[in-house]
């Protein structure tokens, strides 16, 4: 095959140097396939239907979980009588609280340790019993047909009123999960300095992930060994939840979890449905498909917490700002979820500003746990601040576009040191010319001055990204077959960013190989390597220079190889696309698949390790955003016309999918600012109101907008890995609900501080005035 | 204009072919609700005899009775597109379809886009304009971009964004989906 | 998961009416809504009798006098794009185009969706309201963002969730009826149950009953008819306020009016501040200002749907102000 060119992509060019052993590869220069635009090498899987999810695994003999779930928010479990369920047509296994496979059995949670299956009921949604049985249908029918008596305690689920002293408790130790404050400089000099002093309260909604395929997993045992196919980002996570739960070892525990449906932060762990599945499964004797309905996925596997803030600000006349005082209030909900973690992160660090004070206190609610969600805290702390930054540009008569620019720190003021490179005035500056931001700010007055109903806005946000640089531990092994074809080994999961095509974008890079004839095997811990799970936007800067280093290992190799072939020193040999070619005399030179130790073993194998990151540097991403809206003051309905995203996420890896998630984020940011809120029978019951996905609503094909842009702000950062690549996944769905909410300001004159802002907020502002 | 019950159009609206002849007669008597009846579904153009309960939904016996999983589940209750499929031509939601419902229809999963391993031309643009990310909805988008096609062969944007708007996203590939559902139409009708 | 339920696909109507005519039996049309209801549980059905069999029951046709008859079974999708309709009551079209999102619309069909069931999260939730037989209403005072500002009584607060329902009452349709007791005829304005006269039924359907056609009479001369929906998001959605108009008209003079709001109300509601705030008047800035004011007159919005008030009479005047400026 590799003779006639279709495994090669090269054709005699050569590929990046081979660093000798011990040095450190050279940044690329230029790319040949990396940063192209690449359809992805599972595309075909997936639009043909052939991918296998975790949800279309069926094993032979196969049968169906289903699980009891506590309706009350708050409530002791009593007793429970399943005799009549399990004598229910197909049931096969069925587990409670007073089953001995439970006995003693803990779930652990970021630090919490509790028992499976809790009698005390501290949220809608926690495991009272589960089935499983023959079809999905009687399993429904059997957890219908057990008889739990509760006994009803009060609850409280507004973050608000956890503090207050008259709301009942979640926990003995009280309501308060955690505080964490934060002080630098000298913030009453600060607002003593000020020209201005602006102070504004402001709240965000509470976010589900709801990713599209429902959070589940197959669990399978033969004998001792267990096997889990799980929807989910991180196998590694899952399998060492796991094993510590049942107690086994990790070599006994195989997750598997090839492609998965989204997750977005709330499938970094797997959730008590697995553990109830695998003991489910021994039980009956028989593999358990355990998949949760969409109902459940809004009670139970996290959120986005809502957040209360308060954020006092001070300007001089020249822009320059003198102090930050912040403070936030959020649910972790039952349980630790981290209710206001590094909310505060982009007022301690985006802008210059000596003189910061931030205090968080994450509360306990009778609601279900908050989880990671994509850029946690950041969406809900850019809100506040960058709403701030507008009013106070107003205030001090400065466009908000240079008012940012006039803030741009110079090192990460949060951390006390450099970031390796930051583009944030790049995508301010270029993305607001590329925007043509000052015509169309110019266009919105002119036709709000013009008497029509119909206002217009345009706003901007910008943000940076609290990590992003990725970072050890990661092992990838490459192989390299006698043809010249090559296999991918890693961990990581591919959670739909397109990582599997970068990755292989990266080793066809070195290897001159095409990167569809790179096979790869991936997020399994049975058979691939170590990896984190795909979240923090971490996955590319952290998988790409591993995928490098194992490439150049493999290159090693063959050099080393060749020089006997060749009766060179390897010194003087390099790689060039399909051959190896002696540097001194170029009549030297042998085919890759030529080479009689690579022909001898049938395969060579490289292996990469992930390298430290920069010393006292920060590696982050860094984005600004620019929307154009119009607002129906009639009717309160909003459209956004267009939006731009400019992002620095270092060296674009594929433009295609690169851009694919910049308008992701932005669909997302537009359900977090415009449509999507999670309301809990607050005064009543303490229910959930909306558990599907027509109460509960994501933004569709027709609310965004089809004129989107996607503008990458490309630095090269050669600190940050060996391909500089930065995270994207998180940064762009940062700024865009506060891009929305300046626009949605310039168009009406009202200032948002609430989100969601859905026609009906719109409406009732409309109404109530500027103070509303 | 002969009756052929819910979701069926007739000829002369949209073009799509009837298939009345194919519809067998109505279950004589009562279905009862403990047992399995045995039902004739023709998928892709082949005819399975599957065994079912009366409640069984179409998307549960696509995916776990008959092990065509390429159609997705993302609620259940119509919310989410997810499990698109053509009924006779139209899309529609194998979720909110009783598999006894679907007998003597033509039903068209994403399967049957295939010829062979060859993908159809939607979903070749899919590919092409990497109109997806975590790629669960895709199925559910393809096969309502398709029928979009197979009725209106030369769709404007909004067309488009109408013909895809009862299938949501949640990793938001929409302007990708569009721009995919675009070239399909232009390659379909070249 | 749906729960357990016998199935029977009749082929005759009389035999439709005999499987329906028990406790538990529930018509399947496009089941769009059936199964949703089954899989929450807001009803118990044991018995699925489809109207899929039925012949006659599907189409649309010119009538004698000039009007058009629907059949039940006629999917939302043919009534949106039916050039019939669309030419004869374009705000029925724009009704039934309206709703939901194309795949419920090409299954959904316009006999169902006169008598789905009410969107209300508590009765589509696991809560055991009055509506499903409990004791009290909870979205009252509990969450009621989108329930309605009229006819509720505070009693229950749902709005009727239909958008083809508001336009075929403004059109005055008729609903053709067969049960036990035979055939009826009622108008599509009396179809609908107010929570006063019965919280625990949506229509004045009994036990048996089926809805075969939908007539719709000969349409005026100068008819202008027109749907406008405002909802929280472009698909998918219920409305949080509509209005559909049937205007005859003379010049750019209102001789006869029907308004009829939906997201108002429990059933499709009729404003008849509003009819009479336009009728015999000259459809200038004038009366657009009173028919917006008036259409809040009788409301009792509840302290979290105030929003609805400035809503509709922000609606109504920017409908009645496109109706003008296309008499220009
Ligand atoms: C996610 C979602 C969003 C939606 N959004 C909207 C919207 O925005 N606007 C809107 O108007 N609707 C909306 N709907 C409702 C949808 O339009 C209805 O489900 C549909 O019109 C019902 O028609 P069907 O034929 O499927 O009815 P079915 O589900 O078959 O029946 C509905 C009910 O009517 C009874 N029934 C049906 N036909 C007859 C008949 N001929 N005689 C007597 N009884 C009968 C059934 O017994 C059942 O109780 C939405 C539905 C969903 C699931
Ligand atoms: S509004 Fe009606 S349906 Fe909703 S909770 Fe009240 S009684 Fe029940
Ligand atoms: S699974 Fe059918 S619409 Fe969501
Ligand atoms: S691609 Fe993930 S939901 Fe559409």
């Amino acid at each position: 095959m590799a003779e006639d060119g279709t495994i090669y992509y090269t054709n005699g060019l050569p590929v990046p140097d081979t660093p000798a052993p011990g040095e450190e590869p050279e940044f690329w220069k230029e790319t040949d396939v990396v940063g192209k635009r690449t359809p992805r090498v599972d595309a075909y899987e997936r639009v043909s239907g052939t991918a296998v999810y975790p949800s279309d695994i069926k094993l032979p003999n196969m049968i169906y979980g289903a699980i009891l779930r506590c309706p009350h928010a708050h409530a002791k479990v009593k007793k429970v009588d399943a005799g009549r369920a399990e004598k229910m047509p197909g049931v096969r296994a069925l587990i409670t609280g007073d089953s001995p496979e439970a006995g003693g059995l803990k779930w652990k949670y970021r630090g919490y340790s509790g028992p499976l299956f809790d009698a005390h009921c501290r949220f809608e949604g926690e495991v009272v019993a589960a089935v499983a049985a023959d079809t999905p249908y009687q399993a429904w029918d059997a957890v219908h047909a057990i008889d739990v008596e509760y006994d009803v305690l009060p609850h409280v689920v507004d973050h608000n009123l956890a503090l207050t002293g008259k709301a009942p408790e979640v926990h003995d130790q009280g309501n308060l999960a955690g505080t964490d404050e934060y002080e630098r400089g000298d913030v009453a000099g600060g607002f003593a300095e000020a020209d201005v002093v602006l102070e504004q309260n402001y709240e965000t909604g509470c976010q589900l992930h709801t990713p599209m395929e429902l959070h589940g997993c197959v669990a399978d045992w033969e004998g001792d060994r267990l096997t889990i196919w799980e929807s989910s980002q991180g196998v590694y996570a899952v399998q060492s939840v796991l094993s510590g739960i049942l107690g086994m070892p990790l070599s006994k525990v195989r997750v598997i979890g090839h492609y998965m449906g989204g997750g977005f932060g709330s499938k970094l762990w797997p959730g008590k449905y697995t553990v109830l599945a695998a003991l489910m499964a021994k039980q009956a004797a028989r593999p358990v498909k355990m998949i949760l309905t969409r109902e459940e996925t809004f009670l139970c596997v996290g959120n986005r917490p809502p957040n209360t803030m308060r954020l006092k600000a001070g300007v001089k006349k020249d822009g320059t700002l003198t102090a930050f005082d912040f403070e936030c209030i959020g649910p972790s909900g039952a349980y630790p979820g981290g209710g206001t973690e590094i909310v505060d992160w982009l007022v301690r660090d985006l802008y210059q500003c000596d003189n910061v004070r931030c205090l968080s206190r994450d509360v306990y609610i009778h609601a279900g746990t908050a989880r990671p969600f994509r850029a946690p805290g950041h969406p809900q702390g850019s809100w506040a601040l960058e709403q701030m930054m507008d009013d106070l540009a107003e205030k001090i008569g400065m466009d908000p576009i240079e008012l940012r620019l006039k803030n741009i720190p110079s090192i990460s003021q949060g951390r006390g040191i450099p970031y390796t490179r930051t583009g944030l005035k790049d995508c301010i500056e270029r993305g607001a010319e590329r925007f043509g931001w000052k015509d169309a700010v110019k266009r919105a007055r002119e036709q709000n001055r013009s008497g029509s109903h119909i206002k217009r806005g345009v706003g901007m946000g910008a943000c940076l990204w609290i990590v992003g640089g990725g970072g050890p531990p990661s092992t990838v092994v490459i192989k390299l077959f006698r043809d010249g074809s090559v296999n991918l080994n890693m961990g990581a999961s591919d959670i739909g960013t397109g990582t599997k095509t970068i990755m292989a974008m990266v080793a066809a890079e070195e290897l001159g190989v095409k990167p569809d004839v790179i096979q790869i095997e991936h997020a399994d811990t049975g058979t691939t390597q170590y990896a984190t799970p795909s979240g923090g936007s971490k996955t590319v800067p952290t998988e790409a220079p591993t995928v490098r280093n194992a490439a150049i290992d493999v290159k090693r190799q063959i050099i080393q190889m060749a020089a006997e072939d060749l009766g060179a020193p390897a010194v003087d040999l390099d790689y060039e696309g399909s051959e190896i070619v002696s540097m001194k005399d170029k009549s030297k030179r042998i085919q890759v698949t030529d080479v009689s130790g690579l022909k001898k073993r049938g395969v060579v194998i490289g292996v990469g390790y992930r390298g430290p990151n920069p010393k006292n540097k920060s590696v982050n991403p860094f984005a600004a955003q620019f929307c154009e809206l119009e607002v129906n003051t009639k009717t309160g309905e909003m459209k956004i016309l267009r939006f731009l995203g400019a992002h620095d996420s270092g060296r674009v890896m594929n433009r295609l999918t690169y851009d694919n998630q910049v308008f992701g984020g932005i669909v997302m940011g537009i359900g977090f600012g415009m449509t999507e809120f999670r309301q809990l029978d607050a005064n009543q019951t303490g229910k959930l109101c909306n558990r599907n996905w027509h109460d509960y609503k994501l933004p569709t094909a027709l609310d965004v907008p089809v004129d989107m842009e996607s503008l990458p702000i490309e630095i090269d950062d050669p600190e940050a890995n060996n391909t500089g690549a930065k995270g994207l996944g998180e940064p762009v769905t940062i700024p865009t609900a506060s891009a929305i909410a300046n626009a949605l300001y310039m168009a009406t004159g009202i200032r948002f501080t609430k989100a969601p802002v859905h026609p009906m907020e719109m409406r009732r502002r409309l109404s109530a005035g500027k103070e509303g | 204009m002969r009756t052929i019950g819910a979701g069926a159009v007739s000829a002369s609206l949209t073009g799509a072919a009837m298939v009345a002849e194919s519809k067998p007669g109505p279950p004589e008597k009562i279905l009862d609700a403990t047992d399995t009846v045995k039902l004739k579904l023709n998928i892709n153009g082949v005819n399975y005899a599957v065994l079912v309960e009366p409640r069984w939904t179409l998307l549960f016996v696509l995916r776990e009775a008959i092990g065509l999983t390429g159609t997705k589940e993302g609620c259940g209750r119509g919310e989410c597109g997810a499990c698109t499929v053509l009924i006779d031509d139209i899309p529609r939601y194998a979720c909110m379809t009783l598999a006894v419902e679907a007998e003597g229809r033509r039903i068209t999963t994403i399967e049957g886009l295939m010829t062979g391993e060859e993908l159809g031309p939607v979903q070749k643009a899919f590919l092409e304009e990497d109109a997806f990310q975590c790629g669960y909805c895709t199925p559910g988008q393809v096969m309502a971009v398709e029928g979009l096609l197979r009725k209106t062969p030369e769709p404007s944007m909004d067309e488009i964004r109408t013909g895809v708007s009862g299938n949501l996203c949640r990793c938001g590939a929409y302007h990708h989906i569009f721009r995919a559902a675009r070239k399909a139409a232009i390659r379909k009708t070249r | 998961m749906l729960p357990q339920f016998s199935y029977v696909r009749p082929e005759t109507l009389k035999d439709t009416v005999k499987h329906l005519n028990v406790p538990g039996a529930a018509a399947h049309a496009g089941g769009t809504d059936l199964i949703g209801c089954l899989r929450d549980g807001i009803m118990q059905v044991n018995k699925v009798v489809s109207l899929n069999a039925l012949p006659d029951l599907h189409g649309i046709r010119e009538t004698a006098d000039g009007g058009l008859l629907i059949g039940a079974m006629t999917t939302i999708t043919e009534v949106s794009e039916s050039p019939l309709v669309r030419r004869k009551y374009p705000g029925l079209a724009q009704g039934a185009s309206e709703v939901a999102g194309p795949q419920l619309r090409n299954q959904g069909t316009i006999g169902g969706n006169l008598c789905q069931k009410p969107r209300c999260w508590y009765y589509r939730g696991e809560f055991n309201c009055l509506r499903k037989g409990g004791d009290n209403c909870y979205a009252l005072d509990g969450e009621h963002l989108f329930h309605a500002i009229f006819g509720h009584d505070r009693i229950c607060v749902i709005t009727h969730p239909s958008d083809t329902a508001p336009p075929l009452v403004a059109l005055g349709a008729k609903v053709r009826i067969i049960g036990p007791e035979g055939k009826r005829t009622i108008p599509v304005a009396n179809l609908h149950v107010s929570p006063a006269d019965n919280v625990r039924a949506e229509t004045v359907r009994k036990q048996g009953e089926v809805i075969t056609h939908i007539e719709l009479p000969r349409p005026p001369e100068n008819l202008r008819s027109s749907y406008r929906k405002v909802r929280a998001r472009r698909s998918w959605d219920f409305a949080l306020a509509g209005v559909a108009l049937a205007l005859e008209m003379d010049g750019d003079r209102v001789n006869k009016s029907r308004v009829v709001l939906s997201g108002a109300a429990p059933v499709p509601w009729r404003s008849q501040p509003v009819e009479n705030a336009i009728s015999n008047r000259r459809l200038n800035a004038e009366t657009i200002e009173k028919a917006a004011r008036a259409v809040v007159e009788g409301a009792d919005p509840l302290p979290g749907n105030m929003y609805k008030l400035d809503l509709f009479k922000g609606l109504i005047e920017e409908e009645l102000y496109t109706v003008s400026r296309e008499l220009r």
